[in-house]
C-alpha cells in the first residue's frame, strides 16, 4: 500500500473490515458459535466510530480547499459499506440471541459458491510453523482465514505474518471444491457445533 | 426505460422453489454484487453498472419469492422459529446487494478524474475485465482454474450483448469474450499470460 493517503488506508481498511464481518457472521451461524458473533457486534461498534471519523476527514479535507465531490464520494462509499457490516449484524444477531438456525441454511452455505470450512492444524501439517504470507492460502487453494481459533484465543482476519502452529483451529473460506484439499492438508475437518459459552 | 426499471416494476408470482434454492441463490448473489460494483467503478464500465441494478432487482424478486416460500413451509411454532432466523439472512443479503447498488450509483457523479479506483485497486484482492484473445477457441473455466491456480474466480462473462454473472465451472469461455476475475495480483497476471499464449 504505497502512496496511499492516511483517508484511503482507512477506507481500504473499512472495506476489508467490512468483507471480513460477513465471513464471520455466517461462520458463527454456521457452527453455532457466539463468540464469533460478539466479536461481529463489537467490530459493528467500532465500525460505527470510525464511519464518524471517516466522514470528518473527508469533510476537513473540503474545508481545506479539498474536492467537492471527492468528500461526497468517500462519504457515500463509506455509507455503503457500512450498510454491509450492518448487515453482518443482523447475521451474526440470530447467533446471538441463541435462536436455532433451520437445517437449510447450513446446506445453502454447502451449495454456495464461496463456502466455510474449519479445520485443525495436525501435528505433521505442512501448514504448521508457517505464516500465512509464505502459506499463500488464496493462491494455492483459493481459500482465505477467516479466523483462528488458539486454545481459548481467537485471531479474526489474521494478517499475513500470523504462524500457524500445531493444534490451531482454522474457520476459512473459499470454493467448496477446494474444501477437501485444503481440509487434507491442513489436517483435520472440525464437525463442530457447540456453543462454547 | 432501461431493462432493470422495467424490471423492477415486474409483477411477482409464487414459485415453487425450495427455500434451501433461494437462500442459496440470495447468498452467491450477495457475494458476486459487491464484486462487481466494484469492477464497474474501477474500469469506470457502464455495462457492469447495468448487471448490478438488474441483479439487485432480482435480489428483490427472491426476497418476496422468499417470503411467500418460507410462509408456505411454516407449519408448526418450531417451523417459526428456525425460519426467521432464515428470513433474517435472507434480509441481510438483500441489504448488501442495496450497499453494492450505492456503491455504482457513485459513478454518477462525475467527475474529472476518476477518484475511487486508487482506493479499491489496493488490497489484497484486485479485479480485471479482460478481453480474452482471439485465438482462444472454447476453454472451460475450470481449465484456466487449473492452469492459473487457485487464487483466481471467474465473477461474469459478458458474450456480445449479453451477461452471465457468477458462471459455472464448466462454461465455456473463447475469443472475443470479455471476462470480470477477481483475485490477487500475481494470479491474474498469470491468468493474463496464459490466455495470451493459448492457441
Amino acid at each position: 500500500m504505497k502512496n496511499l493517503r492516511e483517508i484511503d488506508r482507512r477506507l481500504l481498511e473499512f472495506k476489508e473490515r467490512a468483507e471480513l464481518m460477513v465471513d464471520l457472521a455466517y461462520s458463527s451461524l454456521l457452527y453455532d458459535n457466539r463468540i464469533i458473533a460478539r466479536e461481529v457486534d463489537i467490530m459493528e461498534t467500532q465500525m460505527d466510530r470510525e464511519h464518524d471519523a471517516l466522514e470528518r476527514l473527508a469533510v476537513e479535507e473540503v474545508r481545506e480547499g479539498g474536492n467537492v465531490d471527492r468528500a461526497v464520494i468517500y462519504i457515500r462509499l463509506v455509507n455503503a459499506l457500512e450498510t454491509i457490516g450492518d448487515a453482518a449484524r443482523e447475521i451474526a444477531d440470530i447467533a446471538l440471541r441463541n435462536m436455532d438456525v433451520h437445517q437449510v441454511f447450513h446446506m445453502s452455505v454447502r451449495d454456495s459458491d464461496r463456502t466455510i470450512t474449519a479445520a485443525i492444524i495436525a501435528e505433521n501439517s505442512k501448514f504448521a510453523g508457517k505464516t500465512l504470507k509464505e502459506l499463500e492460502l488464496p493462491k494455492e487453494y483459493g481459500m482465505w482465514v477467516i479466523a483462528i481459533k488458539r486454545g481459548e484465543r481467537w485471531i479474526y482476519g489474521p494478517d499475513g505474518d500470523v504462524k500457524i502452529k500445531r493444534g490451531d483451529w482454522l474457520i476459512a473460506g473459499g470454493p467448496p471444491e477446494m474444501e477437501d484439499e485444503f481440509v487434507k492438508e491442513a489436517g483435520q475437518k472440525v464437525e463442530w457445533d457447540t456453543d462454547e459459552d | 426505460m432501461k431493462v432493470w426499471k422495467k424490471k423492477e416494476l415486474e409483477e411477482v408470482e409464487y414459485e415453487p422453489r425450495s427455500v434451501r434454492e433461494i437462500l442459496t441463490e440470495m447468498k452467491d448473489i450477495s457475494e458476486v454484487i459487491v464484486d462487481l460494483a466494484y469492477a464497474a467503478v474501477l474500469f469506470n464500465s457502464d455495462e457492469i453498472a447495468e448487471e448490478v441494478r438488474l441483479l439487485e432487482v432480482e435480489m428483490d424478486r427472491l426476497k418476496y419469492q422468499m417470503e411467500m416460500t418460507v410462509m408456505l413451509a411454516t407449519r408448526t411454532t418450531e417451523d417459526a422459529e428456525q425460519l426467521a432466523g432464515v428470513l433474517q439472512v435472507a434480509n441481510a443479503t438483500e441489504h448488501i446487494s442495496n450497499a453494492a447498488g450505492d456503491i455504482v450509483s457513485l459513478m454518477k457523479t462525475h467527475m474529472k478524474e476518476p477518484i475511487l479506483p486508487s482506493v479499491l485497486r489496493e488490497g489484497d484482492e484486485i479485479i480485471s475485465f479482460s478481453r480474452v484473445p482471439d485465438r482462444v477457441k472454447g476453454m472451460r473455466i475450470e481449465e484456466l482454474y487449473d492452469r492459473v491456480s487457485a487464487g483466481i474466480r471467474v465473477l461474469a462473462v459478458k458474450r456480445g450483448k449479453r451477461w452471465f454473472y457468477d458462471p459455472e465451472d464448466d462454461m465455456f469461455i473463447r475469443g472475443r469474450d470479455r471476462i470480470v476475475v477477481s483475485g490477487g495480483e500475481e494470479s491474474i497476471l498469470k491468468m493474463k499470460k496464459y490466455l495470451e499464449g493459448k492457441a
